[in-house]
């Protein structure tokens, strides 16, 4: 423990803001992206179609290979309109996990319009504790960052583990990381779970 | 009697004399006879405005030589204002002064350095330049070498890194396209690729880098900064590549010639070395040179063309697939009949044919291992979490929490390192590894779904019945749904091993990019493996909830 570094914890925290962040980016683009799916497969027809087919693809699409597919095919100088528009490394692990996040949007939002169009309001609002889950297996699946440079909560750690010489002293430092960020997981669904018993509460009154 | 006797000795020693081979001639010599010649050949009235000189002798003619150079590879070429200094401006002036002549630079990059001569723009290049047997084909290199650099690893000063050995499954930050990533590639070291080095030295500061492998060339000029050198050092060398001068293939004989009896004496005299010291880049390649060329079997004016004495040209090309022009004949039939510029790296060359064959059976055991792996966990974590014994079931429960709370990256990371604890590293080592890591992940969601199932199996048969393996079964059942979403993830999660090593596509494919053109194919090639992948395994999976969902049926 005396090998960590004195500034190693402030260094995860700050990481684990970063992961934060790129959580909070891919879940809203991917509430843009999903809704928009998940209208266009509730409205049927050939568009309807195509929803799912994307839906599908989105779903298949690992996140990690996704990754280093937008790493590689966007050029570091890419410009639009003379703008320059090549994503940074958080803004890419962010982009990277827009497919899960609108693939995972696009299902339970359909079927929370579902549950609107059949006058269950409270039915379509458990949306918005499965939405904070995605969120939090956003936070956690963020940490793919490490691989292409991130400065995120892993990567924070995978840096010390590197010097340290001993199995002992990395398990040390792996089981930090591990509390800070399944304190941060069980929090997450701690208050999923007090919004579910809150909107199943409503839902009784209701009745 | 002694007349006869003295010319008997005469006519001996002429013999003697007569039979002996002759005496080769110094570099100096040779050099001074070839400068007079062209001398000469200049001061003919009329003679310079005639075409078809060799260069050397319009280099007298004009009384300068026209010398390309780098501008922003600090210690070699740099330019601040109209001042240029650096190794090779400097051996630029020492060669001009020698010739007698005045130097006339001219801005060179790594692609327009060999453009410029054939375009006869420039007489000489001095830029950095390594000489590899592709390039013989384009310049005349002088030789002996002015120079040599090597590949190094760098790494903070506190890290034990002696060998090859010490960094397999380590990430190392590179530039693509760099020749010596297909060999650290061959000692099971991931790549983290960058576009330029410039950037390198940045990353190694921030610690998104923990090592990295570049010219020994650039290095030195970081290596300056007492911030730097404090904080980092060399590991290792590799990859030895010689740096040449050269000229245009064409209308350069005599100059080409010139100048590899200069840098003959360059070396032997220790010219080279003391123009190195006064930019303070490395000496140890110059050191060894001035003592090759002192030895009496180099010192002579055959000397920079005995193989003994001058250094080979580095092989640079990598040894062709039985159908590589097929290949290449169907990427150019694609573009000029549908504009798509397909490049396709992984069939053309042999080291990335086998490593993308490799890749694709990586993957494909990593899949199957991660499901089996996925279910097998799923199983024994279910059955350990449905147990009546708290000595059972709470350790089980408490390992599916800390899986659960782990990033996934972690988990692996901790996998392997564990892995690397009890055995040496290997392709075998680091797929165990990771089908491990992904297998207990989620197996411990899996399985903590089929303990839920059979909480409300129990429940519906009012009360806490002894777990059988009948009911057992029905929970396994009740949790298709679930146990195949998490197969489905396992799957999906195969790729992120190759961040501990594993050698499969996505690995395969980033080291293939590394020394090769055609990122962009080769990536969506890997993006539409995976997917095609996963649709199959999310179809094999469906079916398998079908049978369990039937076999609940059945059973109820």
């Amino acid at each position: 423990m005396s090998r960590i570094s004195s500034d190693f914890v402030p260094q995860l925290l700050a990481g684990m803001v970063v992961n934060f962040q790129i959580a909070a980016i891919a879940l809203l683009i991917g509430l843009a992206v999903g809704g928009l799916l998940a209208l266009a497969k509730l409205s049927g027809g050939v568009g309807g179609a195509i929803a799912t087919a994307l839906i599908g693809l989105m779903r298949a699409a690992p996140t990690f290979v996704v990754m280093f597919f937008l790493l590689n095919i966007i050029p570091s100088d890419a410009t639009l309109l003379g703008v320059p528009v090549a994503p940074s490394g958080i803004m890419t692990v962010a982009l990277s996990l827009v497919p899960y996040a609108a693939a995972y949007v696009a299902d339970n939002g359909s079927e929370a319009l579902r549950q609107l169009r059949d006058g269950s309001p409270l039915g379509a609002l458990l949306f918005l504790p499965n939405v904070t889950r995605a969120f939090f297996v956003l936070v956690m699946s963020s940490s793919a960052g490490a691989a292409i440079g991130v400065p995120e909560g892993i990567a924070v750690i995978l840096r010390e583990a590197e010097l340290m010489p001993t199995l002992g002293d990395k398990m040390v430092l792996f089981a930090i990381g591990i509390f800070c960020f399944g304190i941060t997981l069980q929090a997450g669904f701690a208050l999923m779970r007090v919004l579910q018993r809150h909107l199943g509460r409503l839902a009784l009154r209701a009745r | 009697m002694a007349l006869r006797h003295v010319l008997y000795v005469v006519f001996l020693w002429l013999v003697a004399v007569a039979g002996l081979p002759a005496h080769a001639e110094t570099p100096d010599a040779a050099l001074a006879k070839l400068i007079d010649e062209a001398r000469a050949a200049a001061a003919v009235p009329g003679a310079c405005e005639q075409p078809g000189h060799d260069r050397l002798v319009r280099i007298f003619c004009d009384g300068k030589i026209r010398v390309g150079v780098r501008e922003y590879y600090p210690l070699f070429g740099t330019r601040e204002g109209q001042v240029r200094s650096g190794y090779d401006v400097d051996v630029a002036r020492a060669l001009a002064k020698h010739l007698g002549v005045e130097t006339v630079f001219t801005r060179v990059n790594a692609a327009s350095r060999i453009p410029l001569l054939a375009d006869d723009k420039i007489d000489l290049t001095i830029a950095t330049m390594g000489h590899n047997t592709q390039r013989d084909g384009q310049v005349r290199f002088i030789r002996p070498h002015y120079y040599r650099s090597e590949t190094i690893i760098v790494g903070p000063k506190g890290l034990t890194i002696r060998d090859w050995p010490d960094i397999a499954s380590r990430t190392i930050c590179v530039t693509i396209g760099n020749g010596s990533n297909a060999q650290i590639v061959s000692h099971n070291a991931r790549l983290m690729l960058f576009d330029e080095a410039g950037v390198l030295p940045d990353k190694l500061r921030d610690e998104t880098c923990v090592l990295a492998a570049q010219d020994d060339s650039f290095f030195d000029y970081y290596f300056t900064e007492p911030g730097f050198a404090q904080a980092y050092d060399k590991k290792f060398g590799f990859a030895q590549l010689p740096w040449g001068m050269a000229v245009a293939l064409t209308g350069s004989d005599r100059l080409a010639r010139a100048l590899d009896l200069t840098s003959q004496i360059f070396h032997r005299d220790g010219v080279f070395l003391d123009v190195a010291a006064r930019n303070r880049i490395g000496l140890g390649f110059l050191e060894s040179q001035r003592a090759l060329w002192n030895r009496p079997d180099c010192n002579t004016d055959t000397g920079n063309a005995d193989p003994a004495c001058v250094l080979p040209a580095l092989s640079a090309a990598l040894q062709p697939t039985p159908f590589a022009a097929q290949v290449t004949a169907f990427e150019t039939w694609l573009e000029k009949n549908t504009g798509i510029a397909l490049q396709l790296p992984m069939f053309k060359t042999v080291p990335a044919w086998q490593l993308f064959k490799a890749g694709i059976v990586n993957s494909l055991i990593l899949v199957a291992g991660a499901l089996v792996a996925t279910l097998l966990f799923a199983m024994v974590l279910g059955a350990l979490q449905s147990s009546r014994s708290l000595l059972l079931r709470w350790p089980a429960r408490a390992l599916a929490l800390l899986l659960q709370s782990s990033p996934v990256v972690l988990t692996l990371v901790m996998s392997a390192a564990v892995a690397l604890a009890l055995f040496p590293y290997s392709s075998a080592v680091a797929i165990g590894a990771a089908i491990v890591a992904l297998g207990l992940m989620n197996g411990a969601n899996a399985g903590q779904a089929i303990a839920e199932a059979m909480q409300t199996l129990r429940t519906e048969r009012g009360g806490p019945p002894a777990p059988t393996v009948e009911l057992f079964g029905r929970a396994v059942s009740r949790s298709a749904t679930q146990i195949v979403s998490f197969l489905v993830n396992a799957a999906k999660g195969t790729p992120i091993a190759s961040f501990i090593g594993a050698p499969e596509l996505l690995s395969a494919l980033t080291d293939i990019t590394s020394f090769a053109s055609g990122r962009i194919t080769t990536y969506s090639m890997l993006l539409v493996f995976y997917v095609v992948v996963v649709i199959v395994v999310v179809w094999l999976c469906d079916r398998l909830r079908v049978w369990l969902e039937r076999r609940q049926m059945v059973a109820a």
